[in-house]
């Protein structure tokens, strides 16, 4: 796989991450919690790595429960 | 004449995406930061593409110039003493005192092994440690990964044992502390977490 093939969901807080961890987990959704990359930022924490094929059921599953920032590709 | 950008008012991280957008497509270029964090933020990532940095004003209003140059390189990284680089794991989580930060935190440590330049030369794992190389952890692929590329993966075996994960290894050779203290003993460097 490429790196191109991924995109990242960068959340507002830490604790939001680990929510969206815990619901992605319950759907079987596969993902990897990864630092933001240091292009994005230098300081914002971690992220979740997610196959670009699974963007909409990421985003439809997040949408309204976690505080999201900004979802890109990496 | 410069391209600007205007980044005032935006939260982290946007005003290093926008940096490195418009990088990619300019030399020089100015951009408007309206506070500290994003200064150095956007400053950070500049100097990590190579570019110049010249900072000016403050407050609300800090302009930061950057300008590509082939003279300024991306800094190296140190060079690494005489002897194996030796990475100690006795935890399976990074840090006390929260156990679902440091779980989560350990996790993004060893995602950030696998894409580093420089990897280990040998990595331990120990104690709760040895429940990151089983079957089901959060991190064997990346593990596999490492030991594919030929990270010697040392697990302790008093370990698995006390745990009664020994044969739901997935990662790694099962060790004693022989090799383990050999390794730690012999290491140019050896980072314990």
């Amino acid at each position: 796989m490429t790196a191109t093939d991924f995109q990242v969901v960068i959340f507002d807080s830490v604790s939001s991450a680990l929510l969206a961890e815990k619901i992605l987990k319950k759907l079987d959704i596969p993902f990897k919690i990864i630092p933001v990359p240091r292009h994005i930022s230098s300081d914002c924490g971690v992220c979740i790595r997610f196959s670009a094929r699974e963007r909409e059921r990421i985003e439809g599953s997040l949408a309204g429960r976690v505080g999201i920032q900004t979802i890109l590709p990496l | 004449m410069k391209k600007e950008i205007d980044a005032r008012g935006l939260a982290c991280p946007q005003p290093v995406i926008l940096t490195r957008k418009a990088l990619q497509d300019n030399d020089e270029i100015v951009v408007v930061v309206d506070n500290v964090t994003a200064r150095e933020n956007v400053k950070r990532m500049a100097q990590s593409q190579g570019c110049e940095v010249v900072i000016e004003g403050d407050g609300k209003d800090i302009r930061i110039h950057m300008t590509r140059g082939s003279s300024c390189q991306a800094p190296q990284p140190a060079t690494s003493p005489e002897g194996p680089l030796v990475i100690a794991i006795g935890s399976d989580r990074m840090g006390s005192g929260e156990d679902k930060l440091g779980s989560l935190l350990m996790r993004s440590f060893i995602h950030t092994v696998v894409e580093a330049s420089q990897r280990p030369d040998t990595m331990i794992f120990f104690n709760t440690g040895v429940r990151l190389t089983v079957a089901g952890s959060e991190v064997i692929e990346d593990l596999r990964e490492l030991s594919g590329s030929g990270v010697n993966i040392l697990v302790c075996g008093t370990c698995l044992g006390y745990f009664e994960i020994k044969d739901q290894l997935a990662a790694g050779t099962v060790s004693n502390m022989y090799d383990i203290a050999e390794a730690m003993l012999s290491a140019g460097r050896l980072v314990q977490l």
